[in-house]
């Protein structure tokens, strides 16, 4: 009997101090994390334009007024390196996803279910990232290079981050760059 | 009788994880290694140029710039994705020869110490300097 018990004694001790160990192991760094994506180069058109502006100081102004048109804060600016850093923290509730939630969970019920919660699932804030960087364009004298990148994380309504993402859809720098030149053409119309 | 054999495994269990928190202040890669992995020289004068090359390879590879300063040749950023990952690269000019690019990075609470990915910044921002040097931007 005592043999038998000593038998299970080892394994089960060794199973215990990997159960153990595997408690303090952190998560791997993931082989691919600074590896260049192969749609870096389309991605970077999609976020860069080239404009005309009078001077280094007009397009300057008129990239910060425009991201405080979309309600972002400046967090930091870098002259030398035309680095503008902004954010903005705010609701992440489409009105349409949260009329369709409504309408699923009244479906729900009225069929008959009893768990009809969809509404809860809304997500909740959204804290946007975003970086300008406005440099005079080596190619031509008075153009400039803008490139935009944009990332957002979502959070419940428990403050847990629901998605962290890059933004990569096309539309919404086409938006940032409609605004950017009307801006532009406000600035030098007032100066 | 409870045998010293037998209490091993509660003691494991007990053990665990740290029972206290040191602070972390030294980290746990020597110092020499990591700076080895971490750094690259550029036969460049150009400080500015190289700089504009590392914002550009952070953007390209999806981050955001917290801060950066020119006269350092300091900027940190952040990438949110399945995990968050922050960075800090430093330009700093050696001599009257070289460009040096020290790049650091943690995921969430792990510093990241594998060669690999530094080699895989290194070969982004070498990209990105191609591409500045040829006044694509």
């Amino acid at each position: 009997m005592r043999g038998a018990m000593g038998k299970l004694v080892v394994p089960m001790l060794g199973a215990m101090l990997v159960g153990s160990l595997a408690g303090c192991v952190t998560d791997a760094v993931p082989k691919d994390a600074l590896r260049l994506p192969e749609s870096s180069l389309e991605l970077r058109s999609l976020q860069t334009r080239k404009l005309a502006a009078p001077s280094e100081v007009a397009i300057l102004t008129a990239t910060v007024a425009v991201l405080q048109d979309m309600e972002f804060n400046i967090d930091r600016i870098e002259k030398p390196l035309g680095v503008i850093s902004a954010s903005k923290l705010s609701d992440a509730d489409d009105k349409g996803e949260k009329t369709g939630l409504f309408f699923l969970d009244l479906l729900c019920a009225a069929g008959g279910g009893s768990d009809c919660d969809n509404m809860s699932t809304a997500k909740d804030k959204q804290r946007l990232f975003l970086t300008m960087v406005v440099l005079p364009s080596l190619e031509r004298n008075g153009e400039y290079s803008v490139r935009v990148t944009i990332q957002r994380v979502i959070y419940d309504k428990e403050d847990r981050v629901r998605i962290r993402e890059r933004i990569k859809t096309p539309e919404i720098y086409q938006k940032v760059f409609a605004n950017l030149r009307q801006s532009l053409a406000i600035e030098v119309n007032q100066s | 009788m409870i045998s010293k054999f037998h209490l091993l495994p509660g003691l494991l269990l007990i053990a665990g994880c740290a029972t206290t928190t040191p602070v972390d202040i030294q980290g746990n890669s020597s110092q020499l290694e990591s700076r080895q992995i971490q750094t690259r020289q550029y036969d460049t004068l150009d400080k500015a140029l190289t700089m504009r090359s590392a914002v550009a390879t952070l953007q390209d590879l999806g981050f955001t710039i917290d801060q950066a300063d020119a006269e350092l040749g300091v900027i940190t950023a952040t990438r949110y994705d399945q995990y968050t990952m922050r960075m800090t690269v430093t330009v700093v000019q050696r001599g009257n020869e070289r460009v040096s690019v020290r790049a650091n990075a943690r995921i969430g609470e792990n510093p990241v110490t594998d060669a690999e990915t530094y080699q895989d910044f290194f070969v982004a921002l070498d990209k990105a300097m191609f591409l500045t040097l040829q006044h694509i931007d």
